[in-house]
């Protein structure tokens, strides 16, 4: 079964996908995890975190977007290009950062530019604030009515509250479900890899959530463990990955990732939405809360304090800063981490990266072999005291 | 950084030096041309800035908002870093210094050869990421260095409009643990929920800045410095009228007079001083251009829709006279006040904000409103092509000024208009004005050299049959 998630995380479609959508079942990406997805579940849209990988050339992408932006929204870019997103029925941008945010422009642009019948008939601008306050949440919770009517009015479908409330009851559960997959990674020593625990968690945003439901229960309930054995526990920290293969990068022969804030993956701690309060406002205050993004300015102390503690949970020995080149979100952030874990003595490591194309794999694996011999170093030292 | 870099306080620095150059026409012209000589490195700019009217007024306005951050703590005032496009009308009113950090970058850049660059650097030593945009990390880098005057608080309004801005002030807040205030952006600018958020987040910032200042919002000091206010949009409106006309009716420096006197000073009397000067300037020019008499020779006019370039000698200023390219504006210089002639144009109908003093509630919804329409804050909030956005605005602005090209100038760091200015330029390019788009970092020369930067603007004139 985890071949089955591995394939589905690394391609872009697949046929559940196309099961459903066959079906008559329309499917919706967006592109930030501000977006709730239990919104789109209730109409019984597919929702679909859209991906970024094994993208071959950058030649539209180069095209529209300037030089100085980060290459994840470049790469989605190019696969709209290419076509590989035609069967989206519709897609929501967020202003999640400056370079995603643009992809908007992006992609109406080219296809006019191009010629290209690449923009999904429903295309939505979801604006998120970057604060949370009772009227930033109220802002939200009028962002989803909007989303909500245009929904209703493009594809035709009725809202019901009732949905609404399922698929947040049924979200809640699916938590639940990441929850114990993550414990395997704070074993000691680990189950679960963090190679293998971003495929299950990647392949849950590519496919229809109730199959992955039931999928994910049955992988963990008949999921006997490997043990990882002698390597180092990393924590992940930075840019949003999608990416398998750049987590088996970091991992290589010698760590294992134990605990990670990466933005496709469940992050720092699961939180829930609350069943109890009304639908909307829930969930604009989760998706609000949710501030793992240094998107939202001024958490930076709050978000310091998780790391800390998915540090201790996981016991973790060093943790991997990256950022993909021109994310200043999580370079800078990751700038304040790194003097702040240091002083607290958890060592760090620092890089920036390239999304895409594992044009800097060595260079990559020679700074992780690095930094692993320096916590091998770390602990003679620690031993002999 | 050098340590000589080290021996004075950044701002302080500044301060002396803008002072001097303030000072120096107090004599004769001849003890004026003396005391050149004596200042080579700063001569240029000193050149450049005196060849308008205003300029004495301009550096000794410059030199007065560097004396009030550098003696804001002695006079038991608190200060506030913030940025360019935040109205510091608020911070008046409340008595609290502003430092915005773009504009003492700027200072710096004009004066001295070196440039920020050992504080740009020193902001990546500080764990602060090199791509971000060089406008705030050429004075952040002292600030973070605590060579400069202290910092109580620290206020943005870019979130959402630029990730580079919010997260400079951002992580200097939490690396310097400081209070931090962010007024958030939505996408679009003319809708009622929108000017209500806007309300909403503007009062919680009046509540932020009464907790950590201390002080009570004077009303009655809001008031009369928004009255003020009033009265220099007005002169901006005269000022614009004057900008439209072919040649150009002003020394061509009057555009950057404009805004960086409104980023420093608006509400003030010193403002309201410096854009009197300018329209006594521009109406007596005026006169002799429709008597016959050739004031500025212009072969062509262009229309910046971004930024200019800042570094050493306001080089741009002087290549653009060499060149005789007449310029008028560009995304800095326009505040949307409702009786200003970009507000009246088709395309930005209902944007105008007016100024309204006779309640408390009137006089902070008046503010939030001109705090919304603050440069960049306006434009480049939602998908470029949108109503009331960039393109709309650069197309309005080249036709009212009469254009014959648009130049996109920025810094590598502004990763918002990097996402769209290809698109930009394709679509200024398709409604006839030639677009030139730099490469080149308007803060930091060591990106790109002035020469390169010059040769290529100067190639694009050639090759687009411009001059």
């Amino acid at each position: 079964m985890l071949d089955e998630f591995y394939s589905i995380a690394q391609s872009i479609n697949n046929n559940y996908i196309e099961n459903e959508k066959a079906h008559g079942k329309p499917c919706i990406g967006y592109t930030c995890s501000y977006f709730p997805e239990e919104i789109l579940h209730s109409f019984g849209i597919i929702p679909y975190r859209i991906k970024g990988l094994n993208v071959h050339s950058l030649q539209v992408a180069d095209a529209a977007f300037g030089p100085f932006i980060c290459s994840h929204p470049k790469c989605l870019l190019q696969h709209f290009a290419d076509g590989d997103y035609s069967f989206l029925d519709g897609i929501i941008v967020t202003p999640g950062c400056d370079s995603m945010r643009r992809i908007d422009e992006c992609i109406r642009k080219t296809a006019v530019n191009l010629d290209l019948p690449i923009v999904p008939p429903f295309f939505f601008h979801y604006a998120v604030p970057h604060k949370i306050t009772e009227y930033s949440i109220k802002w939200l919770v009028d962002e989803l009515s909007r989303c909500i009517e245009h929904i209703e009015k493009h594809f035709g479908l009725s809202f019901s509250m009732e949905k609404l409330k399922s698929s947040i009851s049924f979200y809640n559960k699916l938590r639940k479900l990441w929850e114990e997959l993550n414990a395997l990674r704070l074993h000691e020593p680990p189950l679960l890899s963090g190679a293998d625990a971003t495929a299950v968690f990647v392949a849950g945003l590519s496919m229809p959530r109730d199959s992955y439901h039931e999928k994910l229960s049955q992988f963990i309930k008949h999921y006997s463990g490997q043990e990882y054995n002698n390597r180092k526990r990393l924590m992940l920290i930075g840019s949003a990955n999608d990416d398998v293969d750049f987590i088996k990068i970091v991992e290589g022969d010698y760590a294992v990732v134990v605990a990670d804030t990466l933005c496709y993956g469940p992050r720092l701690e699961v939180d829930y939405a609350n069943e109890q309060d009304e639908p909307l406002r829930a969930l604009a205050v989760r998706y609000l809360n949710h501030s793992h993004c240094p998107r939202m300015y001024g958490g930076y102390r709050q978000r310091l304090a998780k790391v800390v503690d998915a540090i201790q949970k996981a016991n973790v020995e060093g943790v991997v800063l990256q950022n993909i080149r021109f994310c200043d979100l999580h370079g800078a952030e990751n700038g304040l981490l790194e003097r702040d874990l240091e002083k607290m003595g958890i060592p760090c490591l620092r890089l920036e990266r390239e999304y895409g194309p594992l044009a800097d794999y060595e260079r990559l694996r020679m700074r992780i072999d690095a930094f692993i011999e320096r916590l091998d170093a770390r602990r003679v030292v620690c031993d002999r005291h | 950084m050098r340590q000589a870099l080290k021996e004075y306080n950044f701002d302080w620095m500044l301060w002396r030096t803008y002072m001097a150059g303030s000072r120096l026409k107090k004599g004769t012209q001849g003890e004026f041309e003396l005391a050149l000589q004596y200042i080579p490195y700063f001569r240029q700019p000193v050149e450049q800035v005196y060849k308008a009217k205003a300029g004495e007024l301009f550096l000794k306005m410059t030199a007065q908002y560097l004396e009030n951050i550098v003696n804001a703590h002695a006079q038991g005032k608190k200060t506030c870093m913030t940025t360019f496009c935040f109205s510091p009308a608020i911070l008046y009113a409340l008595d609290i210094v502003p430092v915005m950090l773009e504009l003492l970058t700027v200072m710096m850049t004009f004066l001295y050869k070196r440039g920020t660059g050992e504080f740009l650097d020193f902001c990546n030593e500080a764990g602060f990421t090199e791509t971000s945009c060089s406008s705030q990390r050429g004075s952040m880098g002292a600030y973070l260095a605590d060579i400069s005057a202290q910092i109580d608080m620290v206020v943005t309004d870019s979130s959402g409009v630029c990730d580079t801005n919010s997260n400079a002030f951002s992580f200097f807040a939490a690396y310097k643990d400081k209070p931090f205030f962010q007024l958030n952006m939505p996408p679009w600018l003319v809708e009622q929920r929108v000017t209500e958020y806007h309300v909403q987040d503007y009062k919680a910032l009046v509540s932020f800045f009464e907790e950590h200042s201390g002080k009570k919002l004077d009303y009655d000091k809001l008031k009369s410095i928004l009255q003020e206010l009033h009265k220099q949009d007005e002169l901006i409106t005269e000022l614009e009228y004057y900008l439209t006309y072919k040649p150009l009716p002003l020394p061509v420096t009057t555009c950057l007079f404009i805004y960086a006197g409104r980023f420093m000073f608006a509400g003030m009397p010193i403002y309201t001083q410096l854009l009197e000067t300018l329209v006594a300037e521009g109406r007596e020019n005026l006169k002799l251009i429709q008597n016959g008499q050739v004031i500025n020779k212009e072969k062509a006019r262009g229309f910046f829709c971004y930024i200019d370039h800042y570094t050493h000698s306001l080089r741009l200023w002087k290549m653009l006279e060499e060149l005789n390219i007449g310029y008028s504006g560009n995304i800095l210089s326009h505040f949307f006040a409702e009786s200003n002639p970009v507000s009246k144009l088709e395309s930005n109908k209902g944007v105008g904000y007016t100024i309204k003093t006779d309640t408390l509630e009137d006089m902070l919804v008046s503010i939030a409103a001109i705090n919304s329409r603050m440069p960049m804050i306006k434009s480049i909030r939602g998908p470029y092509d949108l109503p009331y956005m960039w393109l709309q605005d650069t197309l309005a602005l080249a036709h009212m000024y009469k254009a014959d090209f648009i130049v996109y100038n920025g810094t590598p760091g502004c990763r918002n208009t990097w996402g769209m200015v290809k698109l930009l330029a394709q679509d200024t390019e398709k409604a006839g004005f030639p677009t030139h788009i730099m490469y080149a970092d308007a803060f930091d020369d060591r990106v790109q050299s002035w020469d390169a930067t010059r040769d290529r603007f100067e190639e694009f004139l050639r090759v687009r049959r411009l001059i």
